[in-house]
């Protein structure tokens, strides 16, 4: 792969996520309840005026506030949490970043690959009763927001059956004979919400292969390899796949801002700890801090998922890669 | 096939010929090949009751409009066809054997090693994420088990066999030209020492100037590798110059067919005429090029009697009744057109009535019909009723001479009039 | 004689655009998918358009019919929510604000996005490739997390208390919110089509005599994508839909006109799921995946109909 094209896009990322600390910087400074705002009020002028003066706040919004502000964060200093007071929002965002982290790398891989494959059956084999019923399936999934897959799940599940817990990612309060103890007990909270998340991606997935496979299914290179006499497996995996996946590759790092939708909402529902939680509860708090923290990382992330797309889709498909 | 063919088919192989095949067998009879298509709307037969001949190292253009079935005709041969269309009736025998009978496994033996295909329009046919030595390797690995490195040598070889450099196989399509894309498709054709290889318009989609170096390419190929041609073009100049026969189709039907020279001199169906009439020529005077008034029938209900009689200009009766039986001339052209009647003047007695006495009174419809269940068994063991049974098309024919390649031969074609009704 | 000529002209054109409407509506409504969708779309529809008159006006805590999480029967079809409301007449009301949300989120997505896209395209030079680096900004930005994040302020500006058309401060944030943060991908549609159109002829020819770049875009561009747009609008209509949902379930919803993402936020306040109260979360979510399947359905018989994929030869 030409270093020409990496270049591009790794600078176009970088483009990206100047414009997003800038973009975060100003949302902040406009959010109701904002530090300068909040410390303005009901205090005499010139107490008001040395506060305004030791947090900085006096200076003009930009360059100086701004200046100071993307210079602080290129250190990794996010700042402090308004909530959890003493705890820098960089502490808080570990500690709650990887929850979220299992939860959905896990459940994306799980939908990438039972996705695609139910996918790429159902348009090999098309008409078939696999793909009736997995198209029909897909489609009602992909109708419904994560979190109303979360609630049926855990109302029949948790509430119904009573086989796994109703929220939280350990018991409240429990102590551990041993760590496999433990470990049984994080996997009976984590069951239902990876399943919610699973199930709420694969729909997506599903119908785009297949889609992606009915179309490179006319081509005429898969009649040249079927002239070829190759057998039908090898003909799906040595050339109807390879050419099929490329809009699935888009399409994974395209969705990643929405299923940091989902994220937020799925956490809520099963009470999970990560920053799905985080973000409703700072809202509700006013935690500024914590929130611009958590939108610059999410807003990084997708931008460098979106790269990590482009790479892959350059390392796919040679076209693209001048 | 002489013995000289023979050896020379067989000297020349890589690889042994398929266990059934009866090397004193002609190398393809097609005989009343059909080829359906089920639509919404009904059937579509666009393939109705095709039959010729090919010869080892002869080269066979099959021409005619779109949509009169000529590419139905070459993919059928290999059952190469999409879900909705069939073989309903005929014959395909590749030395003897034949392919129509054969179920989807044992047929793939076939594919490739015996009948390759060279498509139109090779930007689309090449996977184009892969890269171009690799897709001619590919056959080479798969279907003959020869190592990855074997098959990418082989592969170099077959780029400089066709005239490319030999690192170009590192290319993916989208680099090639067009005219190196066409190559690389006949090089991967070859790859597995194929008996036949079908041409599917393989110019149409390249300019003038690559157009003849590809038919130049072909030409050499033929000589060289003793290879038989089957070249389906709308294109008669590409036929006139590179082909020993050629076989004119309307509607899904044989209008004509014979050598090249004797076709173009004196073409006998109305089709062909107004065909040649089409095309300019360089040596003639100015004139207006002739068209052909009307459009091909639709094939899901086509006209009664000659599908041509609609746009014939020298329609009678006849035409719109009955059928027109196929004669055979004197110089080995058989057409099929009320105006060459059976027993007319200068006109050999209808094919059918000339070897009903040497046909054994076994004909293709009952073989058809008696023999498909041991041939359903994979290939691994010879069917021993199989090349011994009686084969209309392996009956000779008193006038004709099998001779070397590129001598226009008479060709023995199996009656059709015993298959149809009687007209 | 050119005047009648004219109207000759006009009618036989008008008489062309009927036959071809009925013949799209008859292949339309031929799919299955399309029907269904439609049939389902209409029925809610009719539900959106007059919930007084089917349930009577909306239940408040003091007008409540029931007692607390009663389980679904004769008397509450679906049972009562953790204030005793009929769910049944909360659904109802639900689907008029739902809806309504929806239809005027897609409405500022598709103005922005056509604007943006229409103008991208046909312009081009600088202006595009500025319109396209923000199209692109905003495409990759979560912006789930940045409608979280304009609500309060949005809010903050408009004032908690205010109605515009009708419509109190909360909901129309949603809308805007909404609107902001999905315009992009119908911009980018929107444009790759404008670039194709802006090579065809009928194109050149209007910039030949001299026609302004408005009259171009308005006469010329916009009624030929119109098409697509009426395909993106059914599918941005769905993601409104969704989005809405998800953005009241997370609290940015209005109790007092509830939606059916704030039946649910209501539903998961409560602890409704844990309790097996599972009437309390059933209507509003079948309501939003019916309504959103259709929708989908829906797009994707438009799309057939109005790009019949061809069939391959092989």
């Amino acid at each position: 792969m030409s270093g020409r094209y990496l270049a591009r896009k790794g600078v176009q990322a970088i483009v990206t996520i100047a414009f997003i600390l800038v973009l975060n910087f100003i949302l902040f400074r406009m959010m109701p309840g904002s530090p300068d705002r909040v410390i303005a009020r009901n205090l005499p002028a010139p107490v008001h005026a040395q506060l305004l003066e030791r947090w900085g706040l006096d200076k003009p919004l930009i360059p100086d506030q701004l200046v100071a502000y993307v210079g602080a964060t290129l250190q990794g200093d996010l700042g402090d949490s308004y909530r959890f007071r003493g705890e820098t929002v960089v502490d808080v965002l570990a500690e709650r970043i990887w929850p979220t982290l299992l939860l959905f790398g896990l459940g994306e891989i799980i939908a990438i690959v039972l996705g695609l494959g139910l996918g790429a059956y159902s348009g090999w084999r098309r008409g078939g009763p696999v793909d009736y019923v997995g198209n029909g399936v897909s489609l009602v999934l992909y109708s419904m927001p994560y979190f109303v897959i979360g609630m049926i799940v855990l109302v029949v599940f948790s509430a119904g059956l009573g086989w796994f817990p109703t929220s939280g990612m350990f018991t409240i309060a429990a102590t551990y004979a041993s760590p496999l103890d433990q470990a049984w007990d994080f996997l009976a909270h984590f069951t239902l919400p990876l399943t919610t998340v699973a199930i709420g991606l694969v729909g997506q997935y599903s119908i785009l292969m297949r889609s992606s496979i009915i179309d490179v299914m006319g081509e005429d290179y898969i009649a040249t390899a079927r002239a070829k006499g190759l057998r039908d497996g090898v003909v799906l995996r040595d050339h109807a796949l390879p050419n099929a996946l490329l809009p699935a590759v888009t399409l994974v790092a395209i969705n990643l801002g929405y299923v940091i939708a989902g994220a937020i909402t799925v956490e809520i529902v099963f009470g999970w700890p990560g920053l799905g939680t985080l973000t409703v509860d700072a809202l509700a708090a006013r935690d500024y801090p914590v929130l611009q923290g958590v939108f610059l990382l999410l807003s990084i992330s997708v931008v460098l998922a979106n790269l990590a797309a482009d790479i892959a889709y350059g390392a796919l498909d040679p076209r693209v890669r001048t | 096939m002489t013995a000289d063919a023979a050896s020379r088919v067989t000297g020349r192989r890589q690889w042994p010929l398929p266990k059934l095949a009866d090397p004193s067998a002609p190398l393809l009879v097609v005989d009343g090949l059909r080829t359906e298509f089920t639509l919404e709307a009904g059937r579509l037969r666009a393939v109705d009751g095709v039959s010729f001949r090919l010869d080892d190292g002869e080269a066979l253009g099959i021409a005619g409009e779109s949509g009169c079935g000529k590419t139905t005709t070459a993919l059928s041969l290999v059952r190469l066809l999409p879900g909705n269309a069939r073989i309903v009736d005929g014959s395909v025998k590749l030395w003897g054997i034949d392919l129509v009978q054969k179920t989807d496994r044992a047929l793939q033996r076939y594919r490739w090693r015996e009948i390759s295909i060279v498509f139109q329009g090779a930007m689309n046919a090449l996977n184009p994420v892969r890269r171009v030595g690799d897709q001619i390797a590919e056959p080479i690995e798969k279907r003959l088990g020869q190592s990855r490195a074997a098959g990418l040598a082989r592969a170099r070889e077959l780029l400089d066999l066709v005239g490319m450099p030999r690192d170009r196989g590192r290319a993916y399509p989208h680099e090639l030209s067009g005219g190196m894309r066409q190559r690389a498709m006949i090089a991967m054709a070859l790859a597995c020492d194929p008996a036949i290889v079908i041409g599917d318009e393989p110019t149409t989609a390249l300019d003038v100037m690559v157009q003849a170096q590809i038919l130049e390419l072909l030409e050499r190929l033929r000589r060289d590798l003793g290879l038989s041609l089957m070249l389906i073009t709308h294109d008669l100049s590409v036929i006139a110059e590179t082909c020993d026969r050629v076989l004119v189709m309307y509607a899904g039907r044989v209008a004509e067919e014979g050598g090249v020279g004797a076709v173009f001199d004196h073409p006998r169906h109305p089709y062909t005429q107004k065909l040649m009439g089409a095309f300019p020529d360089i040596a003639s005077g100015r004139r207006t090029l002739d068209v052909i008034a009307g459009q091909p029938p639709d094939l899901r209900n086509p006209p009664a009697g000659c599908r041509f009689h609609p746009r014939c200009p020298f329609v009678m009766q006849v035409c719109r009744e009955e059928q027109p039986p196929e004669v055979r001339f004197p110089d080995g052209v058989r057409v099929a057109c009320h105006l060459h009647p059976p027993g007319g003047d200068g006109v050999v007695a209808q094919a059918a009535e000339r070897s009903a006495p040497d046909a054994p009174p076994q004909s293709p419809a009952p073989v058809l019909a008696a023999v498909p269940e041991p041939d359903r068994a994979p290939d691994a063991g010879a069917v021993p009723g199989l090349a011994a049974a009686p084969d209309l098309a392996a009956v000779p024919d008193p006038a004709a001479v099998p001779g070397p390649t590129g001598v226009a031969r008479p060709p023995v074609v199996p009656p059709p009039a015993a298959r149809t009704p009687a007209p | 004689m050119t005047a009648v000529a004219g109207a000759d002209v006009r009618s036989a054109r008008l008489r062309l655009r009927v036959r071809n409407a009925r013949s799209f509506v008859r292949r339309f409504l031929g799919r299955r998918d399309g029907a269904l969708g439609v049939a389902i779309l209409a029925a809610f529809s009719v539900v959106a358009l007059f919930p007084d008159l089917l349930v009577g006006p909306l239940q408040t805590v003091t007008t409540a019919t029931g007692r607390q999480l009663e389980a679904p029967s004769v008397a509450h079809l679906f049972g009562t929510d953790h204030l005793g409301r009929d769910m049944l007449n909360l659904t109802v009301h639900g689907t008029r604000i739902s809806m309504t949300i929806g239809l005027l989120a897609t409405l500022v997505t598709l103005v922005i996005g056509v604007l943006v896209g229409i103008v991208a395209g046909y312009v081009g030079g600088a202006t595009d490739t500025v319109l396209m680096r923000i199209t692109d900004f905003f495409l990759v930005l979560p912006t789930f997390v940045l409608a979280l994040i304009l609500a309060p302020i949005v809010l903050d500006l408009i004032g908690t208390d205010a109605q515009i058309g009708g419509i109190r401060a909360t909901l129309f944030v949603i809308v805007v919110v909404i609107g902001i943060t999905s315009w992009a991908s119908t911009a980018r549609i929107i444009r790759a089509q404008a670039l194709t159109l802006k090579e065809r002829a009928f194109v050149s020819r209007a910039r030949v005599i001299g026609a302004s770049g408005t009259h171009i875009m308005v006469r010329h561009i916009l009624p030929n994508v119109l098409n697509l747009i009426v395909a993106n609008a059914v599918l941005t209509f769905a993601g409104a839909i969704l989005t809405e949902t998800t953005l009241s379930f997370v609290g940015l919803g209005d109790p007092f006109d509830p939606s059916w993402g704030q039946i649910l936020n209501a539903a998961q306040e409560s602890g409704a799921p844990g309790l097996g109260a599972w009437w309390y979360v059933a209507p509003p979510a079948v309501s939003v995946v019916l309504v959103v399947l259709s929708f989908t359905l829906v797009g994707g018989a438009l799309d057939e109909v109005l790009n019949p994929r061809l069939r391959a030869r092989r």
